[in-house]
């Protein structure tokens, strides 16, 4: 959620002092700001208010308070709040005393005033004159009764005045129409007030909802407003939620619900919607509204959510209805859905060529008074469940079971799908499942005839490659030499995506220093680093998921949308907004022909003489002139370069020009197709369509393809091929570099700007790239002309070849790398010898190198006085503070990851086992690895490697790819590797991008918790990745009570991951973690959590410059690595690692890793020799004096104009922060909000049968605040006995009601767990053994296979045990299940994802891509319509159980649903075995495609054994 | 695609080295060729490495691991155009660079014992077989600017700035006072290790492009340096070092003293028919003293002649020796003896050479370019008995008299100080003059040379404005 600070644009500060302009002087901005939480909705269906209702929904909302933030004092919150249907008894009476006298038809507005009176004064005035102006009576004001007992300091210093004003419609208005009077009036007052008065809000102004919301705990809600607590106020209708903010500065305005809408989650195009709203804003007209009055429809700060809510507000008041706006907002995934009804797809279709998605991880609630309704989005990453009753209420949450209700009065219970909308109707009490709102829509128009007629696509014919391939030798090498193509690029990046249509793979990182640091030209896109999800919002697997992806792009003018006309359809698509050479010509010759693509190609290349920004702007002139003379279509073009010319750079041009057309309203009717030299990798290509470009055709790549064939450089005889091929693999990288983001849709990416730029003055920020983050300042307009200037030399003389390179590898003369020849060698040299003399030749080089990372151009004061090396902390005390970073078992050889463990825990620090698991027979021994790493493939997690750990990591991202899942290929699983991470040998083992129980900050709570739970002695961390907003996030990680926090820069990484992703995600861990400290620190959460960097540390000075810029803990990777004997030769990912450090290659390990222990010490004893010498110099006695010592620093001038144009002082502030506030962390465990008293009263209760391995019976009642359920006893039971040890004589535990969160979590064998009620998500996540039993309440009315009994992402990288459900699953049932057996009775889509080992059984309907990646285990489906084959992935096969020679299958499955049956009594389960013969002809046995048939049962025999 | 455990799978394996008996027979090299296929499974060995330490390590910085990349996908011509670009002469570099101390002992397949890359006979094979094929450097796109530029010395420095000079489009004039190119190239290093045919078909090669050679012709003495000063627009010059060092022991002026360079330059002229004059060593006791590559080509050429037998002898031990480890195994394998940490003293005998006085060494802290110092040991003198002595203790400078005529200035160590990161690459002190190789660095490799002499073209290129 980017974007918070301020609800309004308001630019002067008032009395109260906003926390911008605390932290200003820092390093933070306000825009990062995320947040996430619980939220719902109740409802009587036909209407009736009560009071009980808004109990209830207070009620609902308390027992969400793990999902929102606790303050230590218990009362202050993020921020809660209702927005009620209109309570008209209590409204009427509260006017009735203040002598109001209110017609049929009135209105309430509920109103934050400034507390300087007379700022509230002229508010106050203000707002009835525009009321008036628009007709309507106003009543007077009420004071709102409010207790301030309720709140929290933080939510007392920025408290308004609360009042409501009452205002009587015109005499003949109908509600429409005052209601859009309303809106007139109130934007009015609003654009008026603004800019003087920051506190003035108003939360509604509706004849139909009122909102109560403040930054108070739920259950003071109704303490702090009186109205809530008082029994007259009665309601029909209730949205609630509760936020969680990763920071804690609190905002009144920004509690939700807004004023239609609450959402949970995050809307990661938040920008580009934001953008586009301005640039559409121009489009909409209708006759009801004064659109000038009213524009800007959509804040462009304040929260995501607010803005969206804006949206909405704007789409209903110019007419349209609830359901279309909401769905045109956040639409389902259409574009790839094969069996979408046509009609349905043609309205998205239809009504996508107008406005893109708001797209991201949502749940939104809303209501305009008459529907309350709920939407998610297309992926399904927030969860909805809902509950009917006999008495004819619904119930909406994040969760199941937020309130009290017998299981006899239930009539149906459910959850919301992918993508799906729901909605209660209270005028007609009907209920409208996403079938009836889906038919609403299809219906209103013949949106499929419409399409049919008027939309057309640019479509590929027999494409001939004549069309490009025109240069000459001579000018291919002149345009190589203009737009810097080096041999290093044709052959790495342009000759791999010709060839192979995929990214090249790389290892190892990027090691090359930021563009404004090196002294060699660098393409401005280099300047760009890509965003990533990261925590609370996740990233997508773009193609286990291709499902909700498209790079669908639409051309021609768009049109208003308030209209719905044949018309309207009439627009050009296009599959991908890479063009062919042959669509870019038909594009061309369609503007000659047509006057709505009439074409105006605008040359970026301008005269000698001009300067570069004059030539910028002219460009953007000539763009808006063209569009408003009637062109649609507008080719920027750098092909006409000549020896009198500049280029100006197109993404320069394209940024320009896209925000200048914004601002002139002109964008909407305009395409930016960029024909360039420049685009030759999806990091081109993104960062132009990030900046607004519609189309991009990247003409100089397909020339150097042609330019390879004449060569012989690629052996292939059609070049078209290889163009296509080309296209394709951007296409692939855009998708990964959006899917990265969380965005599934280049609609919503074009134009988003999710990038931070580092190096670039904001001179250059602001004309090009408006609004987007741009921290340290750097290179000038004058810079990047003199650049260019140096290229057209360059590539006019004929005797300069084009260059070789250098960026990827070292190459003589090329760009600087940090681990170049000399600095690998010596290192080696030093730490094989023990010489720290030799040591002193390396830090040489390091420690004096040209300026290659910020920290460079960061000095140790000088004027500092020195104390003697004796008095400073001993090198023992200094190394326990250096942790190994995580390398898995499978990336690194186990000599080497033993060799790396044995060397940390013989020095007292710590090394981390990576992803992969640990054999146990480490666990205890100088060979373990005291960090246990809990990464998104969950391989190898089970209670007993948990216990064995110190340190509990969650590795959300990783430096060289964050954002993106990992691959362990085929050929490195081995029987070792597959031993410990539960799977078989051979087949590829992939790692989500996302911990698909991480979609959210409460989610990661959740995860964190679970942890603790199972481990209560091992401390947690989190692992981030250094980028824009970090910090906040890590103060969000910190509230979600994570004991350590790592950021990484992006220059470390091990990881094997595509070029791309090496060289342009991830930022500097300096600006990450100076962030992150100054936020922690801002917050008071510094002194909770232990905060650690790594990337690229090398020597003591990197350490001490760490830890003055806030580490007290550091991370190595690379470096020990190097000491191992790995010569960084960047191929980790071929098994093939010469040095035997990196691979599972018998021959090479056994016979050429020549790594020692004593070397690793070695390197490590240096490193600290280093910190205490340079501690000396600054007279420092221990690490600790230095931490957040910003004042020890000074910034270099730097030696280069660019790096001279830095500036670092954001760096080196204390960003406003009390010098008193802690520095370090000052507390063992960051103990969390819950304590967890019925798991610790389980324990209590067991223990002695735990101690003694005697097992017994327990019965408790749960309620969905009581998480983790059974944690706590997996743990005690797994550190005593082992994961199994304890299986033959379990505990059983009996519970009823509905279970919390992570039920099950890591469940040891020996624990089984009965459940009468339901459970939510997360049950048997992570589980090895035991038996989990979840069966409907006795007494319920509903159908057990219709109903959801068990939430989201169950059995989430479960190793064994069985699990068996008597209803149906959430979505992502089952995800990288690698031994569990278990029966449900129907899922939701994405089951089976990842899974490598194990049984599943559903015995009802399946979602859709069911087995996406699945590569070990197998499935029996029942399918009683025969829909299942259309929700199958590719990635397995089917099968019928009914042939002859499956029959071991068919007695196997009916032993499996017998089993099921005698545990959970199901109804379902009875029915088939009854009619066993006729139905087995309707199941399924699914497989994956890397299985054999013939194994499967063998399989499931061995991994039982 | 290609193997990527080919290093494993496959052993580093050369060309085929001639037997003994045969090779000592004549002056023919004494390495075979690769095959296409041959060369194509070598190559493959290459790991592409993310450091590329062959590159890093060579003194030109050739794209070793690209151009090898090249081979393994039979793309020869493109390989051999790679490989010229930044190498003038890269079959002479195949043959006689000490890859075991540069590209080759800095592979990454090297100090495992996996082998490392062949990567000098494959250099060798790129341009032999391209050249061999029809395959010349493509000059058709040069535009000429009219501009000419002397060059002093065919050697590889003059060689490598002619090159690039002539693909610029300026004029280049070589002059040489040997009636054929090369330098010490063609007369100082022997033809079992660089067969003449290689220099011939280069300077062919080199008149196609359009490099003027004026052979027989000493500047100083057949021409004036002013006369090129007035005719050209600049000159270069790379005339190597000839003065030798000396041991500063007694006896060293005895008849059947000999230093290496007449020696192997008179051996080098009889085989190219040249003269007939020769110091022949043919049935003498021959003691070589140095340890560097010149005195293990006069330990071979000893041998070829005839020796009776050939002693090297040399102050440090094996590991601390100059030359390069292929050219002592060789040299061991034609029957050479080696004596390490021997000292020479004196080269006793009356009128003539009968024997050199030795004494042994043991070796002390590493000196400055960290090799260690050797360090007498008292009483361990000994006379090893000789006929002949050659002397390989290495070249210095001798720069010709008319410098100082012409405003160039050389240091106390006699070198033309032409720097390497002056305005102008490699510039004198007289602006028009250019210099570089072994008369700039001091006596140096051949490829060091070279690239000397392009860098130098580069300055030149700069200086004239093209």
């Amino acid at each position: 959620m980017p974007g918070v600070i301020k609800c309004l644009t308001a630019k002067l500060a008032g009395r109260y002092v906003s926390y911008s302009d605390k932290v200003k002087s820092g390093i933070y901005r306000p825009e990062f700001e995320k947040e996430n939480c619980g939220f719902g909705l109740i409802a009587h269906m036909d209407g009736k208010p009560s009071h009980w209702l808004l109990d209830t929904a207070i009620g609902a909302l308390a027992r969400l308070t793990h999902r929102g933030a606790v303050a230590a004092d218990g009362k202050s919150g993020d921020g809660c709040g209702l927005l009620l249907g209109k309570p008209d008894a209590f409204l009427q009476a509260a006017a009735g005393e203040l002598g109001f006298k209110l017609k049929a038809s009135y209105a309430v507005g509920m109103v934050f005033l400034n507390t300087d009176s007379a700022l509230a004064d002229a508010a106050r005035t203000t707002l009835e004159t525009e009321l008036r102006a628009e007709g309507l009576d106003v009543q007077g004001w009420r004071t709102v009764p409010t207790d301030n007992s309720a709140c929290g300091k933080e939510a007392l210093t920025s408290l308004p005045v609360i009042e409501q004003i009452f205002v009587n419609a015109a005499d003949d208005m109908d509600t429409v129409a005052f209601e859009r009077h309303l809106y007139i009036a109130r934007r009015r007052t609003e654009k008026a007030l603004e800019p003087d008065d920051e506190m003035f809000y108003i939360p509604s102004l509706s004849s139909k909802v009122i909102s109560y919301k403040g930054l108070v705990m739920p259950e003071y809600l109704p303490v702090f407003y009186k109205d809530l607590g008082n029994q007259a106020l009665a309601t029909n209708l209730a949205v609630f939620h509760q936020r969680f903010s990763t920071n804690t500065w609190p905002q009144w305005c920004l509690a939700q619900p807004f004023r239609y809408l609450a959402h949970n989650g995050e809307i990661n195009t938040v920008q580009g919607n934001r953008n586009w709203s301005v640039a559409r804003g121009h489009k909409f007209e209708t006759d009801a509204i004064p659109m000038d009055d009213v524009r800007p429809l959509v804040s462009m700060s304040g929260s995501d959510s607010n803005s969206m809510d804006n949206m909405l507000e704007a789409l209903l008041a110019g007419g349209m209805d609830i359901f279309r706006a909401m769905r045109l907002l956040i639409p389902p995934a259409w574009q790839n859905v094969e069996n979408m009804d046509p009609d349905l797809r043609a309205f998205y279709e239809y009504n996508s060529m107008h406005m893109e998605p708001w797209d991201g991880p949502a749940g939104v609630v809303l209501t305009d008074g008459r529907y309350a309704a709920c939407t998610v989005d297309r992926n399904g990453l927030r969860p909805a469940r809902w509950v009917m009753t006999k008495d004819r209420h619904i119930t909406l949450a994040s969760e199941i079971g937020v309130y009290e209700y017998a299981p006899e009065d239930v009539i149906a219970k459910g959850r919301l799908k992918p993508g799906q909308m729901f909605a209660a109707d209270t005028e007609t009490g009907q209920l409208l499942l996403p079938e009836d709102i889906d038919y609403l829509l299809k219906a209103r128009q013949p949106y499929k005839k419409w399409m049919a007629e008027h939309s057309r696509h640019l479509e590929s014919k027999l494409e001939q490659s004549h069309l490009t391939g025109s240069m000459s030798n001579e000018q291919i090498g002149i345009y190589q030499k203009m737009f810097q193509v080096t041999y290093e690029e044709r052959e790495e990046i342009i000759r791999v995506l010709g060839e192979s249509g995929q990214e090249a793979i790389g290892s190892m990182g990027d090691d090359t220093p930021f563009p404004v640091l090196s002294r060699q030209v660098r393409s401005p896109y280099d300047n760009f680093r890509q965003q990533f999800a990261q925590v609370t919002n996740p990233p997508i697997d773009p193609i286990r998921e291709q499902i909700v992806m498209s790079l669908e792009t639409c051309l021609g003018r768009e049109r208003n949308m308030f209209e719905e006309t044949p018309e309207h359809a009439a627009r050009l698509l296009v599959d991908s907004p890479i063009l062919s050479p042959v669509k870019f010509q038909q594009l061309l010759e369609l503007g000659r022909h047509e006057s709505d693509y009439d074409t105006a190609t605008i040359s970026l290349n301008y005269a000698r003489g001009t300067d570069l920004q004059a030539a910028i702007s002219d460009i953007a002139n000539k763009a808006a002139v063209a569009i408003q003379n009637g062109k649609v279509v507008l080719v920027l073009s750098d092909r006409d370069i000549s020896e009198d010319t500049y280029p100006v750079h197109a993404l320069f041009a394209t940024g320009a020009v896209h925000h200048h057309l914004v601002r002139e309203g002109l964008r909407c009717d305009a395409n930016i197709i960029v024909e360039t030299a420049t685009a030759r990798d999806p990091h081109h290509c993104a960062v132009l369509l990030g900046y607004g470009a519609t189309c991009i055709y990247p003409y100089l790549a397909y020339e150097c393809l042609h330019d390879m064939v004449r060569s012989n450089m690629i052996e292939h005889d059609n070049v078209t091929d290889l163009e296509g091929n080309f296209r394709k693999g951007i296409n692939k990288g855009l998708y990964k570099i959006t899917s990265k983001m969380g965005i599934s849709t280049i609609a919503s990416y074009r134009g988003s700007q999710l990038f931070e730029i580092i190096g670039m003055h904001q001179d250059v920020v602001d004309l090009c790239f408006t609004g987007t983050t741009n921290r340290v300042s750097g290179i000038r307009f004058s810079d990047f002309e003199a650049d260019q200037k140096q290229l057209c030399k360059l590539a006019w003389n004929p005797r300069k070849k084009i260059a070789q390179g250098g960026l990827l590898k070292y190459i003589h003369g090329g760009e600087d790398h940090a681990y170049n020849p000399d600095v690998v060698n010596s290192m080696q040299e030093a730490v094989k010898s023990g010489d720290y003399n030799k040591w002193k030749v390396y830090t040489d080089l390091v420690n004096t190198r040209q300026p290659l990372n910020l920290r460079d151009l960061l000095k140790l004061r000088e004027d500092t006085t020195a104390i003697g090396i004796e008095d400073v902390e001993p090198m023992e005390e200094i190394v326990k503070r250096f942790d190994s970073a995580a390398m898995s078992l499978g990336a690194l050889s186990p000599e080497a990851h033993q060799t790396l463990a044995e060397a940390m825990n013989r020095l007292g620090a710590r090394s981390n086992s990576g992803e992969g698991g640990e054999d146990p027979e480490r666990y205890g021994t100088i060979r373990r690895s005291k960090i246990k790493q809990v990464a998104s493939g969950r391989f190898g997690v089970t209670p007993a490697y948990l216990r064995s750990a110190e340190v509990m990591q969650i590795k959300i991202a990783q430096g060289a790819k964050p954002g993106e899942g990992g691959q362990l290929p085929g050929h490195k699983v081995n029987e070792l590797i597959a031993k410990h991470r539960y799977c078989n040998t051979g087949v590829s083992l992939i790692s989500p991008p996302p911990h698909h129980d991480i979609y959210s900050i409460e989610d990661l709570a959740q995860l964190i918790f679970d942890l603790k739970q199972v481990n209560p002695d091992g401390l947690v961390s989190v692992k981030l990745v250094s980028e824009a907003g970090v910090g906040t996030i890590a103060a969000g990680v910190a509230k979600a009570y994570a004991d350590l926090i790592t950021v990484s820069g992006y220059d470390g990484g091990t990881g094997a991951s595509p070029l791309t992703s090496v060289k342009y995600a991830g930022g500097a861990w300096e600006l990450g973690l100076s962030e992150t400290h100054q936020i922690l620190r801002a917050n008071n959460l510094r002194g909770k959590v232990r905060l650690q960097t790594d990337g690229g540390l090398k020597t003591g000075l990197d350490v001490i410059k760490a830890a003055i810029l806030g580490a007290e803990s550091f991370g190595f990777g690379t470096g020990p690595m190097i000491a191992m004997g790995c010569k960084y030769l960047r191929i980790c990912h071929l098994n093939n690692c010469a040095t035997g450090v990196a691979t599972q290659n018998n021959i090479l390990r056994s016979k050429y890793y020549s790594g020692e222990v004593e070397a690793v010490m070695n390197y490590f004893r240096f490193i600290a020799e280093d910190v205490r010498q340079l501690l000396a110099g600054i007279g420092a006695r221990s690490l600790t004096e230095i931490i957040g010592r910003t004042d020890l620093l000074e910034a270099l001038d730097g030696y280069t104009g660019k790096q001279q144009s830095l500036d670092l002082s954001a760096l080196l502030s204390d960003a406003g922060v009390a010098a008193d506030a802690p520095q370090f962390c000052m507390q063992p465990f960051n103990e969390p909000f819950d304590k967890g008293e019925l798991a610790e009263q389980m324990v209590r209760d067991t223990l002695a049968s735990i101690e003694n391995q005697s097992g017994g019976e327990f019965s408790y009642v749960v309620r969905n605040i009581n998480r983790s359920i059974g944690a706590r006893l997996s743990g005690e039971i797994a550190a005593r006995h082992g994961n199994l040890g304890m299986a033959d004589n379990p505990i059983t535990l009996k519970l009823t009601g509905t279970a919390g969160q992570s039920f099950g979590v890591w469940n040891a064998g020996g624990l089984n767990m009965y459940l009468e009620g339901d459970a939510n998500d997360y049950v048997g996540k992570g589980m090895t053994g035991g038996q989990l039993v979840i069966r409907p309440p006795r007494g319920s009315l509903f159908k057990s296979h219709e109903t959801t009994i068990i939430g989201n992402t169950c059995l989430y990288g479960a190793t064994g045990g069985k699990l068996y459900a008597a209803g149906l699953a959430g979505e992502r049932f089952g995800v990288r299940n690698s031994g569990c057996h278990t029966v449900v009775e129907g899922i939701g889509d994405h089951g089976c994802e990842y899974m490598t080992g194990g049984l599943v059984t559903v015995l009802g309907k399946t979602g859709i891509n069911f087995g996406a990646a699945m590569t070990g285990g197998f499935a029996y489906i029942y399918d009683e319509d025969n829909s299942f084959i259309d929700s199958i992935n590719q990635d397995v096969d089917i099968y019928r159980i009914m042939p002859e020679h499956m029959e071991a299958y068919r007695n196997h499955l009916r032993k499996v649903i017998e089993d099921f049956v005698k545990e959970t009594g199901s109804e379902r389960g009875q029915f088939i075995l009854d009619n066993f013969s006729d139905r087995i002809g309707k199941f399924w046995l699914v497989k994956p495609k890397a299985a054999e048939l013939n194994s499967l049962m063998d399989d499931l025999k061995r991994r039982a054994a | 695609m290609a193997n990527n455990f080919q290093f494993l799978e496959v052993e580093r394996r050369d060309p085929e080295k001639k037997s003994v008996e045969v090779r000592i027979q004549g002056y023919g090299e004494i390495y075979g060729e690769f095959d296409a296929e041959h060369a194509r499974e070598q190559s493959e060995r290459c790991l592409a490495c993310g450091n590329p330490y062959c590159e890093w390590k060579c003194p030109v910085h050739n794209y070793i691991p690209n151009w090898l990349k090249l081979v393994a996908e039979g793309n020869l011509f493109e390989a051999a155009k790679l490989s010229h670009s930044t190498n003038t002469l890269p079959e002479v570099c195949g043959r006689v660079c000490p890859q075991d101390r540069l590209c080759e002992g800095a592979c990454t397949l090297n100090e495992p014992g996996f082998g490392a890359v062949t990567i000098g006979n494959v250099e060798k094979y790129i341009t032999d077989t391209a050249l061999a094929q029809g395959w010349r450097p493509d000059l058709s796109a040069v535009k000429a600017t009219g501009k000419r530029v002397a060059v002093i010395g065919a050697g590889p420095a003059g060689l490598g700035c002619a090159d690039v000079l002539v693909r610029n489009g300026v004029q280049p004039v070589v002059f040489d006072r040997y009636p054929e190119i090369g330098g010490l190239l063609t007369y100082g290093i022997p033809s079992f290790k660089l067969e003449k045919d290689v220099m011939k078909l280069r300077q062919t090669i080199f008149e196609e492009m359009g490099i003027e050679f004026r052979l027989n012709t000493e500047v100083g003495k057949d021409i004036d340096m002013q006369q090129l000063l007035d005719e050209y627009d600049a000159v270069f010059m790379g005339m190597g070092t000839y003065s030798y060092m000396k041991g500063g022991f007694p006896g060293e002026d005895l008849p059947g003293v000999y230093d290496a360079l007449p020696f192997l330059i008179s051996n080098t002229q009889r085989v190219l028919g040249e003269s007939e004059d020769c110091i022949d060593m043919q049935g003498k006791r021959v003691v070589v003293l140095g340890g560097g590559d010149t005195a293990m080509d006069c330990n071979r050429t000893s041998i070829r002649q005839g020796a009776a037998s050939v002693i090297c002898a040399y102050r440090r031990d094996e590991a601390n020796m100059p030359g390069s480890r292929r050219e002592v195994a060789n040299a061991r394998e034609e029957g050479v003896q080696f004596l390490w940490n021997r000292q020479p003293i004196e080269i006793v005998g009356n009128d003539k050479v009968e024997g050199v006085k030795f004494v042994t060494t043991a070796l002390g802290e590493p000196d400055e370019r960290g090799r260690r110092r050797p360090e007498p040991v008292a009483g361990t003198e000994e006379i090893v008995p000789a006929d002949h002595v050659l002397i390989a203790f290495g070249f210095r400078p001798n720069p010709p008299a008319w410098l100082a005529d012409h405003h160039v200035n050389i240091d106390e160590r006699d070198r033309v100080t032409a720097p390497a990161d002056g305005e102008f690459k490699h510039q004198t002190s007289n602006p028009k003059v250019f210099a570089g190789g072994d008369m700039v660095r001091g006596s140096d490799l051949v490829v060091t040379a070279i690239f000397e002499g392009r860098e130098a073209a580069e300055g030149i290129l700069d200086y004239l404005e093209v």
